[in-house]
Order: C-alpha cells, then structure tokens, then sequence
C-alpha cells in the first residue's frame, strides 16, 4: 500500500517510546502511531477499534495475555512484536510474529524494524511481484462478476483459504479494497465487460 | 508542534492550513488579527480545552488525547461530529460528485467509462449517507439522552429501560470505515483510467478525495477513540447509580 501504516504500540516506558518512533522514522515509510502507557485489559478491543498494520507490544503491559489478536475474516492481520528482554520465557515469546530484544545493539535493531516493514508492505510475502498472476486474473474476474470466495473456490478447486490469499494479493498488488472498486478495474482493463455486470 | 491557547490564530493556519475546514466547524473564519488561540475561543464561546483537543488531534494522528478528555461534555462532541457530518454530505461530497459529473464528459473519457465512475461515486455516497444516517439517528440520540440522564437524574422509567438496554459497544462493533471506495477510487484515478483533455479538472478532484479521506479517517477516529471512550466512562457511571431502575431485561 502506498498508505501510511498505522502502528499501535503499547508500552510503559517513555524511552523507549521515543527510541522506537526514532527508528521508525529512520526507516522512511510514512506511519501513524497510537501509544498506550497504562495496562491494557482488553487487547482484542483495542486491535479492534485501532485496526493497526504493526503492533509493538509489551507483553507486560497486557493482563492475562492468551491469544494476540487474529482476525481471519479481516484482509489484513497484524504483525506483532514484541518488546522483550532476552530472558523471556518461550512460550511468551512464541506468540509473536518478531521479537525485538530491548538490549540489543542499533544495528540489530534496524535490521529487524526494516523486515518487519518490509514484511508489512509486502502482505507477509518476500517478492516484490506488482503484475497479477494468471491465477489471480481469473479470480478477480470472478469477484467482479460478483462470486463469494466460496463460490471461486468452488469454481476453481481451490480452498476458500487459497482464495482468500489471493484476494489480499489482489488487493496489495492494485491498491483497491472493495469488491466494486475490483469491478470497475476488472472493466477499465477490459477483463470483463460492462454487460456482464450488474448494478454498476 | 502541538497546538496551544498562546499561539496566535493566523500562526495555526500557517501551520497547517488543512484546519481551515475544522475551524469552520466552530463558526470560526478567517480574519483573526493578531488573536490568540484562547482569545478567538473566548469571543466565539468556545470552550478551549475541547478546541485545542480537536485541532491537535487533526493535526498530529499521532496525539492520543485520551487522557485529557473527561473535561468536557459528550454533547459539544456529538455537536461538531454532526457539522462534521453535514459539511461530508452538503459541502464536499456534492462538490466531488459535480467535478466528477463534469469530468466525465471532457473529451478523451470513454463512452463505456463515464457511468462506470459516475456510478462508483454514487455508491460510494449512498453508503456514507447511510453511515451517517445510522449515527445520527442511533448513536448520537442515545448519547444524549445518557448524559441528560446523568445531569438530571428525573426521567421515566422508559428512560432507563432504553438507556440499559443499549450499549456504545454495539456500536463500536458494527462500526465500519468508510474510507475504503474512497481509497479505491484514488488508485483507480491515479493508475488505471486512461488519461483525459481536463488533466486540471482531474488532479482537482484527486485533491479533493485526498483532503475528504484525512478528514474522514480523522473524524472515524473521534468517533472510534474520544466519542466511544467517553461514553464508557458514562455508562459505568450510570449502571453504578441507576442499578436498580432497570427493568432486568
Ligand atoms: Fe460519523
Ligand atoms: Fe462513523
């Protein structure tokens, strides 16, 4: 996306606060950022109402951590990670998708924000691909025709979690989010025509 | 820069001339001399604190006023999310909606392509409308009566059994962005429709929807981070004072 990415970031030290925004503006991708000092008891509602790209977290500031937060029918996940010392326990630090050891070295700690981010703008994909697929052609047409991921994945033999992935890919590679937003594109490109479409 | 009362007007627009729209909002136009912040909210019986949290809060997406808010009513909120609202649907989105009934017919738009925008458009302003139509006849109204509650505490028994019966975590749930056709028709104008003979007209439009989208996340966000807060705070005040006029539903 060419948008700015929205980070949430909740941990209790002022420092390292402004040390993290330090080096995220040295990364040079455009962000906004809510900040959370203060315990927070309901992290899911939170995710939620923030709808954040990135979320960097201090499992200590979170009562009763689980779960992180997934939304499967949300296009885009979170990436989380976490604000650790290098002693944490394992089973806390498996939750997170990252780890960002507090006391490592600035080095370190660029290499690491840099592929996250990386990460971020690529859909959790490594290449760097902005044409559609042959595949993804196919599905697009069939979204903007009006087909459910269920009915594409029946059409195709596929699983519906294999269209989902990539509807996001779609999404990512055009910068267009909504289904009529895909039609009027599907159009504009000559995909399918206008008469094939209904109440657009 | 944060925004502060001792900054003078015109050095807030100078700053930042986006908030021009949002000082509209408070009755405020240009033409502030030498006034200070606190001075033009004083002569337009602004209350300050919640001025300054709204302007800053439009300029800086990354000031959290949470913290400060519990200073003002829930009702001066609700009053400039709904000027809000009318300048989205009166001012803004007929001005777009023209540019783009205008556009669509210079030479060099395909035949097959003007209702294809046109219409995408239109959705997209049905859907707002219906947003907004929903906030304010559901959200908004039933704010209100909580605080008016919570202020004078005689009301019937109707009263109570609605205000217990809702909560602003309904809406907070189905609380959808509205920004998503807005973002799409950005990258369909900048990358995939071909180019037109009113290039002007177009990077005016494209202008416009850019100004509209921050102004929309920024207003979502009021809703979904101060508005929503608040109103927590007042139902845990309610529920704790009025327990025991519920109807146990
Ligand atoms: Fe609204
Ligand atoms: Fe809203």
């Amino acid at each position: 996306m060419s948008n700015r990415i929205c980070i949430l970031l909740i941990e209790p030290s002022f420092l390292i606060r402004e040390g993290l925004k330090t080096l995220l503006s040295s990364q040079g991708q455009p962000y906004r950022i809510e900040e959370f000092d203060a315990p927070v008891d309901d992290l899911d509602k939170l995710v939620n109402r923030i709808n954040p790209d990135l979320v960097l977290l201090n499992p200590k500031l979170v009562i009763r951590l689980i779960n992180l937060p997934r939304r499967n029918e949300n296009i885009f996940e979170p990436y989380y990670i976490g604000l650790i010392e290098s002693d944490a326990p394992t089973h806390i630090k498996g939750k997170f998708d990252q780890i960002l050891n507090l006391d490592a070295e600035k080095s370190e700690l660029n290499k690491i924000m840099e592929k996250s981010l990386r990460l971020i703008h690529n859909g959790n994909s490594e290449t760097e691909n902005t044409s559609l697929s042959e595949r993804e052609i196919s599905i697009l047409k069939l979204v903007a025709l009006g087909n459910t991921n269920n009915e594409i994945a029946d059409k195709l033999f596929i699983s519906a979690h294999t269209v989902m992935t990539h509807r996001k890919n779609i999404t990512r590679k055009l910068g267009i989010k909504t289904v009529s937003g895909l039609t009027v594109y599907a159009i504009l490109n000559q995909l399918i025509k206008l008469e094939e479409v209904q109440g657009v | 820069m944060r925004i502060n009362k001792d900054l003078k007007m015109a050095e807030v627009i100078h700053m930042n001339h986006h908030l021009l729209p949002v000082l509209n909002r408070f009755d405020i136009y240009l033409g502030f001399g030498e006034r200070t912040v606190e001075v033009v909210c004083k002569d337009h019986k602004i209350n300050l604190n919640f001025f300054l949290e709204i302007v800053n809060t439009f300029h800086d997406p990354t000031y959290f006023p949470l913290r400060h808010l519990q200073s003002f009513k829930a009702s001066m909120l609700i009053e400039y999310l709904r000027k809000t609202h009318s300048y989205y649907l009166d001012v803004k989105i007929p001005e777009i909606g023209q540019y783009i009934s205008e556009i669509v017919q210079c030479s060099g738009f395909e035949e097959n392509h003007r209702n294809l925008v046109k219409n995408f458009f239109d959705q997209y302003r049905r859907e707002l409308t219906n947003h907004i139509n929903k906030e304010e006849q559901g959200v908004y109204p039933y704010v209100l009566r909580l605080e008016k509650v919570l202020d004078s505490p005689r009301s019937s028994q109707e009263t109570f059994d609605d205000l217990h019966k809702y909560s602003i975590n309904e809406y907070e749930e189905d609380h959808d962005d509205v920004e998503s056709k807005l973002f799409d028709l950005k990258n369909i104008l900048i990358k995939y429709l071909p180019p037109v003979s009113n290039y002007k007209l177009l990077n005016l439009i494209l202008h416009e929807i850019f100004e509209l989208e921050s102004d929309l996340n920024n207003h979502g966000h009021i809703e979904d981070l101060i508005l929503v807060p608040i109103v927590e705070n007042m139902e845990k005040e309610f529920h704790s004072r009025f327990a025991n006029h519920g109807s146990n539903v």
